[in-house]
């Protein structure tokens, strides 16, 4: 059975927020060391301790927002440990990520000159588990005054004299969990006593965040929307991808076939989680004016053999690529409630899109994704209906394709294409509609591997990267295309 | 979360002690096949040099872990093809010229 698309490019279902496509940070493993910082006096070529070669890599994927210091490690951050003269910062033993030493070089100015260098908004999650309220309120105020008071001149001294513009601001992290142990009424009544003291500034204006449910704590949801909708413009929601269980997740490579399906079926499952939360939402927010923020999704694997299993480190294969376009398409979908996302974590941790030793770097499988998919950042999304063949693979039984369309500004039309199936060519038809003008030209581009867990090494960096694609015909509004096994493409149209 | 709770149901990532590697582990990694291996190891000499070097660097965790590249240094110093991964101090490389 083939499989039979219609795009209705004259009937746009809302606009895919750029945030969609936003990356987590955390003082975990070598995502921050290592990852970001090198320090000024590193060989690695840098700027101001940041190293070069890594964020020229992140620009070209017009990175949008990046979420930090945490997760677990928002809550136990004392934000006032990270400024001032680096030799003067208090060290610490990090205890939720390996117990590694912090000695606190990458703080508060350090992540604003990274966005700037980046050129995507910060999003900084603030401390609601063993901070205070004062702590939290003079963070923000340290952040964005713009005048005379005591947290800005403060600032003045560390060598910043202009505020930072600051939008994103998550008033905790896991709060349910390592953020604290709280039951959700607890939490609803922090939150909506730390959120008053995190104050717009001048023209400066902060979207609050609440944290979210853990994976489908649908409870947790209730509550916090109940008690506190009126007083956040997002609320979290974290899911990663676990082949089995916890105890043992599945190897990042060299896993059985089964595991490939296994591992697609619950990336899937996000699309039942935003739809049971959304629903919860529309109880409480009809107008959609709250935003479902995912920031924390990705795969998670054991990590790699002979690692510290406290640093996260996992290798990143044409599965993980599948798994990041299914999810970008599940978000497109919601994007009438998913504003933003943040996919765990940039650099060396979980399902990274750039992968480091030393002054060595790759491009992950996922890192190719963004990039092919960044063409959705802030397109409208076009109506979409899809007939899929059946992906049947021992117990699992998934569609063989997912697809997702958005015409940019520009009017480009964008459908990106992901073939579950691991060892079968997808065959597919696509009937273009309302469109203004007849096609001009198809361009495409590819991603596949040769082996289910093709990816990327110190040896050999382009194992996995993206080529030409052109298995396709097409003829006035009818295009036809040939989809390898496991694969994601992007077809670029334009009209006459 | 306590021991032997349902791992589905734990309140978060981060709360076990998954990090501490320990002596047992690191042994029972070590006396899989390919480390008995000379084409992939290097001989006992230069894998006691090497450990002595990170033993006095400053990168060396806990006595196990390398914070540049996350490795047990136990374990990553057998394989013949790995290096020291610091580039602003490669320990290994005056080790290998000997
Ligand atoms: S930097 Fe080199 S010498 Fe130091 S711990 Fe790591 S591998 Fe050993």
């Amino acid at each position: 059975m083939s499989n039979q698309i219609t795009i209705n490019a004259d009937i746009a279902k809302g606009t895919i927020n750029r945030n969609i496509y936003g990356h987590f940070s955390e003082h975990l493993g070598r995502c921050i060391y290592e990852g970001f910082w090198v320090g000024e006096d590193s060989v690695i070529p840098n700027t101001k301790g940041i190293r070069n070669d890594v964020v020229e890599a992140l620009k070209k994927l017009n990175i949008p927002v990046l979420r930090w210091p945490g997760g677990c490690f928002a809550d136990e951050y004392h934000w006032k440990d990270g400024i001032g003269p680096s030799e003067e910062r208090k060290r610490m033993i990090n205890t939720h990520w390996g117990g590694v030493v912090e000695n606190n070089h990458f703080g508060t100015h350090e992540f604003l000159l990274l966005c700037e260098q980046l050129g995507c908004e910060p999003y900084i999650s603030g401390n609601v588990g063993s901070g205070t309220v004062q702590e939290m309120s003079e963070w923000v105020e340290y952040m964005t005054f713009d005048g005379v008071s005591p947290m800005a001149e403060l600032r003045e001294k560390n060598g910043r004299e202009k505020p930072w513009k600051l939008k994103y601001f998550g008033v905790g992290n896991e709060n349910w969990g390592c953020g604290g142990n709280m039951r959700p009424e607890y939490y609803a009544d922090l939150y909506r006593r730390y959120q008053t003291y995190v104050r717009n500034y001048g023209d400066n204006e902060i979207y609050r965040i609440a944290c979210g449910p853990n994976v489908d704590d649908y409870k947790w949801m209730e509550v916090l929307m109940r008690e506190a909708a009126g007083k956040m413009d997002g609320i979290s929601l974290h899911y990663y991808t676990v082949p089995k269980d916890w105890q043992d997740k599945g190897a990042a490579t060299g896993f059985p076939e089964d595991e490939w399906a296994l591992t697609l079926r619950k990336a899937l499952w996000m699309e039942e989680l935003i739809t049971k939360h959304s629903a919860i939402m529309d109880q409480y927010d009809p107008e959609k004016r709250v935003g479902l923020i995912v920031d924390e999704w990705g795969t998670w694997f054991n990590t790699e053999p002979g690692t510290n299993p406290g640093f996260l480190y996992q290798q990143n294969s044409i599965r993980d690529a599948l798994v990041a376009g299914l999810t970008l398409h599940i978000f497109h979908d919601h994007c009438d409630r998913v504003q933003m996302a943040n996919i765990a974590q940039i650099v060396n941790v979980l399902q990274s899109v750039i992968l480091t030793e030393g002054e060595k770097m790759l491009l992950t499988p996922t890192y190719h994704i963004f990039d092919m998919f960044k063409v959705h950042q802030d397109a409208e999304l076009l109506d979409t209906h899809t007939t899929s063949a059946r992906y049947e693979h021992g117990d699992e039984l998934l569609p063989q394709i997912s697809v997702s369309a958005s015409k940019a500004a520009d009017g480009k039309i964008h459908i990106s294409l992901c073939n579950l199936d691991h060892s079968a060519e997808a065959d597919v038809s696509i009937a273009l509609r309302g469109l203004t003008q007849g096609l001009k030209t198809i361009k495409g581009t590819v991603l596949s591997g040769a082996a289910i867990d093709s990816h990327n090494t110190f040896e050999q960096p382009n194992a996995v990267e993206p080529a030409a694609f052109t298995s396709f015909t097409w003829d006035g509004a009818q295009v036809s295309a040939k989809l390898p096994a496991m694969s994601v493409t992007v077809l670029e149209l334009i009209e006459q | 979360m306590k021991p032997g709770m349902d791992r589905s149901a734990r309140n978060c990532k981060g709360c076990d002690d998954s990090y501490t590697v320990t002596e047992a582990q690191i042994q029972r990694i070590l006396a899989a096949p390919m480390f008995q291996s000379s084409e992939r190891c290097v001989d006992d000499e230069v894998y006691a040099a090497r450990l002595r070097e990170c033993g006095s660097c400053p990168k060396l965790m806990s006595g196990t872990t390398c914070i540049v590249c996350g490795c047990i240094v136990q374990i990553s110093a057998k394989y013949k093809e790995k290096s020291c991964p610091n580039p602003n101090d490669v320990r290994w490389r005056s080790v290998a010229s000997h």
